[in-house]
């Protein structure tokens, strides 16, 4: 039945031609090459999960009177946004999961994303044929980012509602044309009057899609490419070594997904995330101390607090203080970001294909840079927790800032002359990060101690096989014949 | 960067192994071969293992469909269906890594770069074919190129025409004006006696109560006498009363942190400070500017009112905000 | 030791419990006297002054007039006097650091004694109050307290560092009477809340949310993080989230090589068993 189906479907869309070599596709079996995936199965999950939430939302600021069921909001006045999120998270079955779920896949497909980031930067791995690739991961990163602002901005809560305000006035900030922006964007003069539906639309349509567009061809153009792949193991430029997609990786892959969802509902089930309705609606004359951005905007608010009090000013105009942080640093940061795989092809002269992955000890300039710079980026994300800080650590907040504005100078010079020297000891040590040989520690009758060399534990010096070619394996007699009900190959022995 | 110290590790192919069951590379290979066998060491170890787990995920996704149905509270949702998921998540991966085919194998791997020739044929269909078709028509290329242009341009008015007013005048000033009344958020106006020293109370023009920017700060520093904050001040802070906006020139957080002790208002967002006996200039953090002064008067009947609105622009900079005074109102 | 005695005398300024500006503050909201008839009365203003002399006036003077170490507490209302001590702000062994809220070296008797006693002293001042939460309404006091409380204590109440060294403390594990009298004396650098800006029954408003809503949060969603916001839940999403799908990665993406030495899946060859043997042709040798 199965194959008349098969059959049928095989002889209008030719799947067999092109099937054959998807399901042959070799992964490498290494584990940083499954970070990106923690990305793409936490974006599913947001998509699921974002689907449930839409259908109990109400994307709107009008006002409406709260009758539900928490009792320090009853009767106040609130927006449709806050009222709808509230309700959802109290009234509607399994919402305050969903809500959660949702809220932490966002944590974690930003996360996930900056990791899998460093690992392609790391081992080298934008260099080309994939510098186009690496681009597109960094919109997707832009993109995430964005996304995630505007989904916290969504329910209206005080928090939130603060950072609002704040990305409106760096929108503000930007010279000639800020002033407009703003008001385009939000509908008039600050709070305006559009923006929880303008946000909504974006958060929910736009971005996904564009988002989705872009992971289709970061993902077609890994078709395309092939994994990148660490030396060793018969691994070269121009082959893939691993495991096929069928059966090991649809495994594999398939179990991850079930796993990095399975992460998000148990955080779901066991930390709160957000619970607006203890922060109350959004007014812009209300506010909370302790106001903090979603992680990933945490460099952001950061830098805007270690950031001097200048301000630029020129003959009847000004480019304002949070321009410097808020829209240079970044605009700044994600070019360079962009351009990297270029800069660095520029300084080496290294313009040839590359499948085959740097350790990153082998490349210490780039690796110590990169540290480096991730440090800068973890001081500044640090920096915007100095309130918290200095209440946890009973320090004054003035302290805590100036520690965080020379950190953010000196730290990344240190960083960078610790690992560009860690990379220069580690390549004098050849089996650093290789799997030790076990001693025994033999004591003697009189008390003395010996060390011996443990025996091998099995597999440790064991002969690596051979890769063999994924397309080249023999039909048996069976398959070739392509008919009962048997199966396709003969189920070798091993299997059974 | 230049790696020019660099010693790249050694891309050596093949390195010294031989080669298994198959022959060279591209010899068929037959399913007996090693790298068929499942990679467990003990397969039913691994077996009872998946099977445990699947087991664990059928129980979990049940109790959720139950705890589901009878509306459990959040943690018990959670548990069961994350416990669920994880289940079959580590039965299906240790299915695929115990228990099928250890490998390694291979695919090919075609260089991205084409050759020379396929790239002269695919130019040459290009542009060949493309140049007759294009260069006879010169004039409808153009064409086409203008009304594609039109709409561009076209599609851009929206943004300029309906998404939002242009600002005009209206960062240059908020609804206090001559003689506004001081007024609480739920309408009361503000008379000399209500706020005791050291008292704080949020505050705005009688005809925009909760404006978000005409949000303004009334503080009593001290009983009796004017507060002069710096010249030109002389007869704005009556009675030990003063006023400014709530709007931080930062990054327009309402500045909301009275310090009573230290006479010091702080920016919960950025932690800027200002110093509220000097204008509210600020001492600490990021904000450049002080927050405008609001210049008050009490009237006839003891309220509280406003000279003026403020004489600068409220709030965070912004480009046509000219100097480091601003525009007048 | 000179340093000591100027920081001290600093603290004396910084802490003072608005010595000076016991204003209008008379006013204030239905408060009535904890105490209950004349006898109990005499008794308590005894057992207050015993008290005080022994505990208080080294710093604050013997008639409470204050000194370099103290501030001068005459005037101040038992309200404020109940607040300090109750809270355990008093007495303060290092007077130039902020004091922080520490268990409460005297019991209720005792504490109100000492707080009649000093009020007993000078006229002015508030009394210790007495809350009612029958009737309070909670969602205004959650709206008051979003506007004047949250700026400074956070809007959960977990409290935060302010600037030069001072903080607004945590309110988890504060009594409704220590909110109502802090709110109308504003202790140390917190303002004071005038009955205009704050209603008595908002006071009392207020005063339910705190106690009910602060105090015992509503956290459906599990562990809450102590409040802080965004800034745990990220290093929870990094951390617990990020990190653990990434040691999911390092289990799913290990390679296999230690699974199998010798290509016979059952074997069951224990640990530290035979080293592989090059007897088997299949076998390539690296």
């Amino acid at each position: 039945m199965i194959d008349k189906l098969f059959g049928w479907v095989d002889d209008r869309l030719a799947l067999s031609r092109s099937g054959r070599h998807l399901i042959n596709k070799i992964f490498p079996d290494h584990w940083s090459f499954m970070i990106g995936e923690i990305a793409l199965y936490s974006f599913i999950v947001l998509l699921l999960t974002g689907v449930f939430l839409t259908l109990y939302f109400v994307p709107s600021g009008s006002d409406v009177v709260y009758h539900g069921v928490y009792a320090p909001l009853r009767g106040q006045r609130i927006s449709e946004a806050y009222n709808s999120t509230v309700n959802l998270s109290f009234q509607v079955r399994g919402g305050l999961l969903m809500r959660q779920m949702h809220h932490w896949a966002a944590n974690i497909f930003v996360g996930s994303i900056v990791v899998h980031m460093l690992r392609v930067f790391f081992t080298g791995a934008f260099r080309r044929p994939r510098e186009a690739n690496w681009m597109i991961g960094t919109t997707l990163l832009i993109l995430a980012i964005f996304n995630g602002f505007l989904g916290y901005s969504l329910p209206d809560d005080l928090i939130s509602g603060t950072g609002i305000r704040i990305a409106f006035s760096i929108t503000e900030s930007i010279p000639f044309v800020g002033t407009y922006l703003g008001f385009f964007l939000f509908g008039g003069q600050y709070p305006g009057t559009a923006i929880i539906p303008r946000f909504f639309i974006l958060h929910v349509l736009v971005l996904p899609l564009v988002i989705l567009g872009l992971l289709a061809g970061h993902l077609g153009m890994l078709v395309k490419h092939k994994h990148a792949q660490f030396p060793g193991r018969g691994a070269r430029n121009d082959n893939v070594v691993g495991s096929p997609l069928w059966p090991t990786y649809a495994a594999k892959a398939g179990g991850f997904f079930f796993l990095t969802t399975g992460v998000t509902a148990l955080l779901g089930a066991a930390v709160q995330i957000n619970p607006i309705w203890q922060y109350g609606q959004y007014y812009p004359y209300k506010v909370s101390y302790a106001v903090q951005p979603d992680w990933y905007m945490g460099f952001l608010d950061g830098a805007l607090r270690v950031m001097p009090a200048w301000e630029l000013h020129l003959p009847g105009h000004m480019i304002p203080n949070v321009f410097f942080p808020a829209i240079l640093l970044p605009g700044i940061t994600f070019t360079l970001l962009m351009l990297y795989p270029f800069i660095e092809a520029k300084l080496t002269g290294d313009v040839a294909e590359h499948h085959l992955l740097d350790r990153p000890r082998d490349r210490p300039v780039r690796t110590a840079f990169g540290v480096a710079t991730f440090a800068f980026y973890f001081v500044l994300f640090g920096a915007s927790a100095t309130d918290v800080l200095a209440n946890y650590l009973s320090l004054t907040l003035n302290f805590v800032l100036w520690a965080f504005r020379i950190m953010a100078i000196v730290v990344p010079f240190i960083v960078f002359a610790v690992t560009y020297k860690l990379c220069k000891e580690l390549q004098q040590t050849p089996s650093a990060g290789k799997r030790q040989q076990f001693n025994l520690i033999l004591r003697s009758a009189d008390g003395g101690y010996t060390t011996v060399p443990a025996e091998q534990y099995p597999g440790y010096d064991q002969p690596e096989l051979a890769p063999v070619d994924v397309e080249k394996v023999e039909l048996t007699a069976d398959a070739a014949q392509q008919d009962g009900d048997e199966g396709v190959y003969e189920i070798p022995r091993r299997y059974r | 960067m230049p790696d020019t110290t660099d010693t790249p590790a050694p891309e050596e192919p093949h390195a010294g192994s031989g080669h298994a069951t198959g022959g060279a590379r591209g010899e068929p290979v037959s399913l007996d071969a090693p790298q068929f066998a499942v990679a467990a060491r003990h397969p039913r170890r691994a077996e009872g293992a998946a099977a445990v787990s699947f087991f664990l995920s059928f129980l979990s996704f049940a109790a959720f469909g139950a705890a589901y149905w009878q509306a459990a509270p959040n943690d018990v949702l959670g548990i069961s269906l994350g416990v669920g998921f994880a289940a079959f998540g580590v039965a299906l991966v240790t299915w695929g890594k115990y228990l099928m085919p250890r490998g390694p194998f291979e695919e090919p791997r075609p260089q991205m770069a084409t050759t020379p020739q396929e790239r002269a044929e695919f130019v040459g269909d290009f542009a060949s074919r493309g140049k007759v078709a294009i260069e006879r028509r010169g004039a409808l290329a153009k064409l086409m190129g203008a009304a594609g242009a039109v709409l561009g341009i076209v599609a851009l008015f929206p943004l300029v025409r309906s998404l939002g007013p242009k600002p005009n005048g209206s960062m240059y000033h908020t609804k206090w004006r001559k003689g506004s009344r001081l007024t609480s958020i739920d309408g009361r106006a503000v008379a000399l006696d209500d706020i005791e020293v050291g008292g704080i109370i949020t505050v705005f023009p009688e005809n925009d109560v909760g404006g978000a920017l005409s949000q303004t700060v009334l503080i009593r520093v001290q009983q009796t006498g004017d507060v002069v904050t710096g010249p030109g001040k002389e007869t704005w802070g009556p009675h030990g009363y003063l006023a400014f906006s709530k709007v931080c020139t930062h990054a327009g957080c309402p500045v909301g942190l009275y310090q009573e002790l230290t006479h010091q208002l702080l920016c919960p967002c950025h932690q800027s400070l200002f110093d509220v006996d000097t204008g509210a200039t600020p001492v600490f953090g990021p904000a450049p500017r002080p927050l405008p002064q609001l210049p008050l008067y009490v009237d006839s009947k003891g309220y509280l009112r406003a000279q003026a609105g403020f004489d600068e622009p409220i709030g965070p900079g912004f480009w046509y905000r000219g100097g480091s005074n601003g525009s007048p109102q | 030791m000179g340093v000591v005695v100027g920081a001290l005398a600093l603290a004396s300024v910084l802490f003072s419990p608005h010595a000076a500006t016991a204003g209008p503050g008379a006013s204030l909201s239905s408060a009535v006297l904890a105490s209950a008839s004349a006898p109990n009365h005499r008794a308590a203003l005894s057992l207050g002054r015993t008290l005080f002399d022994e505990n208080c006036s080294s710093c604050h003077g013997v008639s409470a007039q204050g000194s370099a170490l103290g501030p001068n507490l005459r005037g101040l209302g038992a309200g404020t006097v109940d607040l300090w001590v109750s809270s355990g702000w008093m007495p303060l062994a290092n007077p130039a650091i902020q004091p922080i809220r520490k268990p409460a070296l005297f019991d209720r008797a005792q504490t109100t004694s000492i707080a009649q006693y000093v009020a007993s002293l000078a006229p002015g001042g508030l009394p210790i109050p007495k809350v009612d939460l029958a009737g309070a309404n909670s969602a205004e006091g959650f709206s008051v307290f979003a506007l004047n409380c949250a700026p400074c204590h956070t809007v959960t109440g977990a409290g935060d560092a302010l600037a030069d060294g001072l903080s607004a403390p945590s309110l988890h594990g504060v009594t409704a009477t220590q909110v109502a009298e802090a709110v109308r004396t504003g202790p140390g650098n917190m303002p004071r809340f005038s009955t205009f800006t704050i209603s008595p029954t908002q006071l009392t408003d207020v005063v339910d949310y705190v106690t009910k809503h602060i105090e015992h949060p509503s956290s459906p969603g599990g562990l809450s993080l102590g409040g802080v916001g965004p800034v745990a839940e990220g290093f929870v999403g990094l951390f617990v989230g990020v990190g653990v799908c990434v040691l999911i990665a390092l289990w799913i993406g290990d390679r296999n090589e230690r699974e199998d030495t010798d290509g016979h899946g059952d074997a069951h060859s224990p640990p530290g068993g035979e080293p592989p043997s090059g007897s088997e042709p299949e076998v390539a040798h690296a």
